[in-house]
């Protein structure tokens, strides 16, 4: 009999958001360093939104400790094979690059500007590695259905690539950005995560096996099906392709794939609660 | 207890007839080590406990069903010729010839010879009915001995009296009394019996499942009569093992906190037949065993109490002795029918719990409702001490005047705990009692000396013999200084005792080595006499308190003579006797435990020979194998021979009867039931039962207790970490019996008697099973009685119904014992 | 180092009497908790952060239309490789000189971790005190030269106290007995230092398939994989990152961006 850690909300929207901040800020990353100047709104929400991101990453980690104030007592203590210890030490490095890309995004320097870039390519390693320790922590643990397929740290890494141009998609769309080039291109990286996702998704099912009934056939199964794979994944991706003709607004794909992105970390999270 | 508990891991074969895994868990760990060793281990229980889980066999058995068992055992071992001949022809009275006048119940109709009304008769079923036992005697020759065939073929002889009156219990029999299916049963006659002979042991022990029936007494009786027939007494392995229901009852029954018997086993007299000292002792001292001595022991006794102002001219102050108006009047059930007849006005309850623990509880509390006044002395309030404001009763309507003192428990108090194996253990205080709590000492030494000084002036007789005892136990005016009062216990010359040779042998006040120097003439004094040598003066004049001691076992004495002291005289396997042939060699080299040595020396200079080896001998140390008596191993009884032939007020030997409620008829005989049982008519239908074949009431139950909580729960229903380890009260039921009334695990469920009835809940489970009895299903549940509506009030579970408000007010003819572990009830979903 | 001390629990001798339980509870000041119905005589259903010992009582019915109530004492494993230890990120678990696992509970900051990565479900967490816990060993026992207050008030010896090497020894005796009598199932569950999780420290002998008893067959360490899974992780953020630069380059195919 195993048992569960009892983590519960505060770690479903610290997975959901920190896969956000991960993924939107190596998406800004590769826009500034491979994109134009018409991707600066992606590059700057990008930016600001995993910077603010990960500062509510860190309360809600912190709100989440049985003794919040003894938090620093991950910072004392360091073992680079345990997925918790590089996470809690990664969150503060990955602030740190946040911060200072954000900073330096207000900058019209171009000097600055070519900082910031290299500054990024290495802080993308950062995104990357917030957007999935969280699924490579969960599968190293003695959960069957969270261990037994290997996979769950790519499935969170897509996961966070996909919600994270979500977000900014979403935000441009909010700030009247909707119409630039940008803002094509940010769907267009998004529709590959999707795919990606979905691939490594139904890869996970088949790795778990039967150890995947907590989300295929137990009571978080209609969640996971109509909520996630449809709702999350399917129509946004059907949406995506076909979505000018059906006249739907460009941003609905985005708020789809941001639920969804949050009912998966749910039903995952929650199947062990 | 004839045996010792580490003296199990010798045995061959263990038969438990108790849950002993789960009532004397550190007992077990014998069975345990036998277990290891290879010994088979059988379980005889109505359900399967967790004694059963670590048995060989688990033996199903319907409750009050033992003697039909045991019985069949001991059939099958005389048909199977299986029984130790040497040990019976020689040890026991199974060679001795019986009046030819009596006949056993097998020729009576399951009634033995001379059963007599007393009673008015006509239409109650239970007139009182007794025995007239004037053929159930031995015939005796010229001299007065009792004629013997040791051939065992004389068709007279107790021998064949048993054959005639086992013939009935066959494998067959067993099967449609008892419910154990027939292969079943020879298997275990088998395996048991197959502990036979020299070279071979079993024990058998027993608790309540044996004590609490209308044929209680009988059905001990008949464990030993088996033990007896296989040759099992006083020999390593073997025995009967008792196991007392809490830690010191041993120690309460020793010293007698009962209606019956002062210290050391000896009757309270009785106003009629024991007018005066000298008629007591007659009547009460056997001719023959090591009983002759009682005098001695008696006269002892008195001096303890009465001290100096006993003396050989005022009868050691016998006449002050209380005296006893008729011999069946005070047990616990007749005090609690007579009180709530209004006989009894007042009532001290100290450690006691009536109002949980005892039979038919609803008519204890409904007793108790209607006295003057009540102290209750306990370490924690209890249902007793509320029984005022109980559940469903207005205060108002009860004049009872409580008052509660708070007691000590053993923690905090130094004192002595006698357990199942007779051994003395002491105790030392560990933390002083918090405020004004007292310990059981202090509160009554105190009650005592209060009482002396109000009865100070008195010059009634009856009151000079109380004025003049002490209850100053050193030099604390409050508590007593508890070693002196072992001393008591254990005797003390009461003046300088000097040999023939004139040379002092005992200073005046000093502590009796062994019982065997008490005197009838007032020059000792001995609380209780079997207790003597616990305590002793060392070279220094300091008491030695053996109890303290504690000396493990080892190689050289497996049986731990340092630890603490056994009575009688640190023996710890009784009638050890018997562990040797006639010739005093043992009966095999594996089996052996005492011996006569002719070569050690004798009891004086000139003579030769002693009984030596593993235990002190529960004999004459210099009585020679073939000297008079020197091959009679049971001293204790006038014709120092085993008894299958014994006579008890329900017949010489056991035979079985349905418990007062029961689900069949009477298969062995077409008595029903117990002919001379006890049963009390009380006012208002407070004690109605479900007559036979009642389809109100058609199901078994049987009561019983968990190793995780203590009798009626005061010492664990208190206690968080123990009474949270059972979610609450609960019935155990089969899984048929579950289909049968449409209940699931866990569901509320009420139980009902005639008498009452409680709620709980169902526990269902594969350990229980129904019976076959006679070709028909009969169903058996089980509910342990531990709960109160009192507990830790952050544990609602630690509270529940009261189970002994389902038992009734009936007795065992013998002790007047309830029948707690076999009656009739009915079960219904929910609470009704 | 000190030599490794280890607990043999052999249910073989258990009789189910939760001495042990209750010693645990004593000796250790766990507070009062509610039980639960469980349907047999077992409370709690499993371990919990005030129940460190647990008495299992398994009814089994067997093939020959008799019963079996298998009674096992259970407890932390204190496995040689230790899941809890592995997913501790601030060093309050730790390994003693005697080669026992415990819980610094003054540095314990709740994460949990450690909870979900036994693999036995034995840590468990207070949420009155916000940190994890289990057992300790008695580690102030064994720190003063008394065993553990369950082996010491064991009136059966189901459970044993002493050193590792001595009572595995003896446990391979006493399973090679219990199959000469007949106990064929019976068998050793974490004796052996080369198995699963480099033995346990707390180590059984069972009379059934583990499984029976509500324990892992072939209990794993949870971190064997995280190698794997990062490498894993690693590639996927490679073709993740891949197709974002594909669809954010500005040369080749102007708005196209389908390469």
């Amino acid at each position: 009999m195993l048992r569960s850690p009892e983590w519960h909300m505060l770690i479903v929207w610290y997975f959901f958001l920190g896969g956000i901040a991960g993924g939107a800020y190596f998406t800004a990353a590769i826009a500034d360093n491979f994109g134009g100047k018409k991707d600066r709104d992606v590059i700057r929400i990008g930016y600001f939104l995993s910077l603010l991101l990960i500062a509510l990453c860190g309360i809600l980690l912190i709100l989440d400790l049985g003794v919040p104030t003894r938090f620093l007592n991950m910072m004392g203590f360091f073992k680079f094979w345990n997925p918790m210890s590089i996470g809690a030490w990664m969150l503060g490095v990955f602030g740190m690059f946040a911060f200072v890309s954000s900073a330096l995004s207000l900058s019209g320097s171009d000097s600055m500007a070519r900082f910031r870039r290299i500054w990024s390519l290495i802080g993308t390693v950062t995104g990357f590695f917030l957007a999935s320790y969280t699924g490579v922590l969960l599968s190293n643990s003695a959960q069957p259905f969270w261990s037994d397929a290997r996979v769950m740290g790519a499935l969170f890494l897509a996961s966070g690539a996909s919600t994270g141009m979500a977000a900014i998609s979403l935000l441009m769309y909010l700030s009247g950005e909707a119409a630039g080039e940008g803002f094509e291109k940010v769907k267009r990286a998004d529709r590959f995560a999707m795919i990606f996702e979905l691939l490594v998704l139904a890869l996970f099912l088949a790795l778990l096996g039967s150890a995947a009934a907590p989300l295929t056939t137990g009571h978080l199964a209609p969640l996971f099906w109509v909520g996630l794979v449809i709702v999350g994944l399917v129509v946004p991706l059907v949406l995506d392709l076909v979505g000018a003709g059906l006249k739907v607004p460009a941003v609905v794909p985005a708020v789809l794939v941001l639920i969804g992105g949050f009912i998966m970390r749910y039903v995952i999270v929650m199947a062990n609660a | 207890m004839t045996t010792n508990l580490i003296d199990i891991q010798n045995s061959d074969v263990i038969m438990a007839t108790s849950n002993f895994a789960e009532n004397h868990p550190v007992g077990f760990q014998w069975v345990m080590k036998a277990k290891e060793r290879g010994a088979k281990f059988i379980h005889v229980d109505p359900r399967f406990t967790r004694t059963s889980a670590v048995a060989d066999i688990h033996v199903p058995l319907r409750s009050g069903t033992n003697i039909a068992f045991f019985g069949g055992l001991m059939n099958y071992a005389i048909q199977n010729n299986l029984y130790f001949r040497d040990y019976v022809v020689s040890f026991t009275n199974a060679s001795f010839l019986i009046d030819p006048g009596f006949k056993t119940a097998t020729d009576g109709g399951g009634l033995f010879t001379g059963l007599e009304q007393t009673g008015k008769g006509g239409s109650d079923p239970h007139v009182a009915q007794t025995y007239n036992k004037s053929t159930w005697k031995y015939q005796v020759d010229g001299e007065g001995n009792p004629k013997r065939d040791n051939s065992l073929r004389d068709p007279n002889c107790v021998f064949q009296l048993l054959k005639r009156q086992y013939g009935r219990y066959t494998p067959e029999m067993v099967e449609r009394v008892c419910g154990i299916p027939k292969a079943k049963f020879v298997e275990v006659a088998k395996l048991y019996c197959g502990t036979s002979g020299p070279e071979k042991t079993g024990s058998i022990t027993y608790a309540l499942n044996l004590t609490q029936h209308t044929n209680g007494v009988q059905n001990i009786r008949a464990l030993c009569m088996l033990q007896l027939l296989l040759g099992n007494i006083g020999r390593p392995g073997g025995g009967v093992v008792a196991l007392r229901g809490h830690a010191n009852v041993q120690g309460a029954t020793d010293l007698e906190l009962l209606y019956h018997e002062l210290p050391g086993y000896m009757a309270m007299p009785l106003r009629d037949q024991h007018p005066d000292l000298k008629i007591y002792l007659e009547k009460e001292t056997p001719k023959g065993g090591f009983w002759v001595n009682k005098p001695k022991f008696f006269i002892s006794l008195l001096k303890a109490f009465y001290g100096d102002a006993a003396t050989k001219e005022n009868e050691f102050g016998y006449q002050w002795l209380p005296k006893r108006a008729s011999a069946d009047a005070y047990s616990h059930q007749h005090m609690f029918v007579d009180m709530y007849k209004g006989k009894i006005r007042g009532f001290l309850a100290d450690g006691q719990n009536p109002a949980v623990g005892g039979p038919n509880a609803k008519l204890a509390r409904a007793a108790m409702q209607r006295l003057d006044w009540m102290v209750v002395k306990d370490i924690f309030i209890t249902e007793t001490a509320e029984v005022w404001k109980a559940p469903g009763i207005n205060p108002k309507d009860v004049k009872t005047e409580v008052f509660f003192l708070p007691a000590a428990p053993s923690a905090e108090k130094d004192g002595s705990l006698t357990n199942t194996m007779r051994l003395i253990q002491w105790h030392e205080k560990a933390v002083n009692p918090p405020g004004d709590v007292t310990s059981d000492a202090e509160f009554f030494t105190a009650l005592a000396k209060r009482l002396q000084k109000m009865y100070a002036n008195s010059k009634k007789e009856r009151d000079k013999g109380f004025l003049a005892a002490s209850f100053q136990y050193g030099s604390n005016p409050k508590e007593p200084d508890m070693e002196l009062v072992l001393k008591e216990v254990n005797g003390f010359a009461t003046e300088e005792i000097k040999d023939k040779d004139g040379k002092v042998v005992y200073k005046k006040g000093q502590a009796l080595n062994t019982f065997v120097h008490m005197t009838d003439d007032g020059k000792t004094a001995g609380g209780c006499w079997i207790y003597t040598g616990v305590t002793v003066e060392g070279p220094d004049g300091k008491l030695i308190n053996k109890a303290n001691s504690r000396k493990p076992a080892d190689d050289k004495d497996y049986l731990a003579h340092g630890w603490a002291f056994a009575w009688p005289a640190n023996r710890r396997i009784l009638y050890n006797r018997a562990s040797a042939d006639l010739a005093g060699k043992p009966w095999s080299e594996k089996k052996k435990l005492i011996w006569w040595d002719p070569a050690a020396d004798g009891a004086t200079p000139d003579k030769k020979g002693k009984w030596v080896g593993l235990d002190v001998p529960d004999f004459n140390a210099f009585l020679a194998p073939d000297a008079k008596n020197g091959d009679k191993p049971f001293i204790m009884r006038a014709d120092l021979v085993g008894a299958f032939f014994g006579p008890l007020a329900d017949g010489p030997f056991p035979e079985h009867y349905e418990p007062m409620e029961s689900p069949t008829r009477n298969l062995l005989s077409k008595q029903q039931n117990n002919p001379v049982v006890k049963i009390w008519q009380v006012p208002d239908k407070k004690n109605e039962l479900a007559p036979f074949g009642s389809k109100d009431y058609p199901y078994v139950i049987t009561t019983y207790r968990l190793t995780e909580h203590h009798l009626s729960g005061v010492m664990s229903r208190y206690l968080p970490m123990l009474a949270e380890l059972h979610y609450s009260h609960f019935a155990e039921i089969s899984h048929e019996l579950a289909k049968e009334i449409g209940i699931n695990n866990g569901e509320r469920i009420t139980v009902m008697t005639p008498r009452g009835k409680i709620h709980t809940a169902a526990m269902v489970t594969h350990r229980l099973k129904p019976f076959k009895i006679d070709g028909k299903i009969v169903h058996q549940i089980g509910v342990p009685w531990h709960w109160g509506w009192k507990g830790v009030d952050a544990l609602p579970g630690s509270k529940g119904d009261i189970t002994n408000d389902l038992s009734a007010t009936v007795a065992d003819p013998t002790v007047y014992i309830q029948e707690t572990k076999a009656f009739m009830c009915n079960v219904k979903k929910g609470e009704v | 180092m000190a030599r490794t001390l280890a607990m043999f629990t052999d249910t073989s001798l258990c009789i189910g009497c939760r001495a042990c339980q209750v010693a645990c509870k004593q000796w250790n000041e766990l507070p009062l908790e509610q039980p639960e119905w469980t349907g047999s005589y077992q409370n709690h259903a499993h371990f919990t952060d005030k129940t460190y010992r647990l008495v299992r009582f398994i009814e089994k019915p067997k093939e020959n239309g008799e019963l079996a109530w298998l009674l096992m004492s259970d407890v932390c494993k204190h496995c040689a490789q230790a899941g809890c230890l592995e997913a501790c990120p601030t060093g309050a678990i730790y390994r003693t000189e005697y080669g026992t696992v415990n819980i610094n509970q003054d540095v314990c900051n709740g994460c949990r971790y450690c909870v979900t990565s036994c693999p036995f479900g034995v840590v468990a967490f207070n949420h009155d005190t916000g940190t994890a816990n289990k057992c300790t060993f008695c580690n102030d026992r064994i720190h003063n030269n008394l065993g553990p207050a369950c082996a010491k008030t064991c009136p059966t010896d189901s459970i044993q106290f002493g050193y590792r090497d001595e009572l595995a020894a003896k446990a391979e005796k006493r399973v090679a007995k219990l199959k000469e009598m007949g106990h064929k199932d019976a068998q050793l569950y974490g004796a052996d230092t080369n198995g699963p999780l480099g033995g346990l420290n707390a180590f059984f002998l069972l009379l059934d398939r583990p499984s029976t008893y509500n324990l892992p067959e072939k209990p794993l360490l949870p971190q064997r994989n995280v190698l794997a899974d990062s490498l894993l992780s690693v590639g996927s953020a490679l073709l993740v990152g891949v197709g974002a630069v594909m669809a954010f380059r500005e040369r080749g195919g102007k708005g196209g961006g389908h390469a």
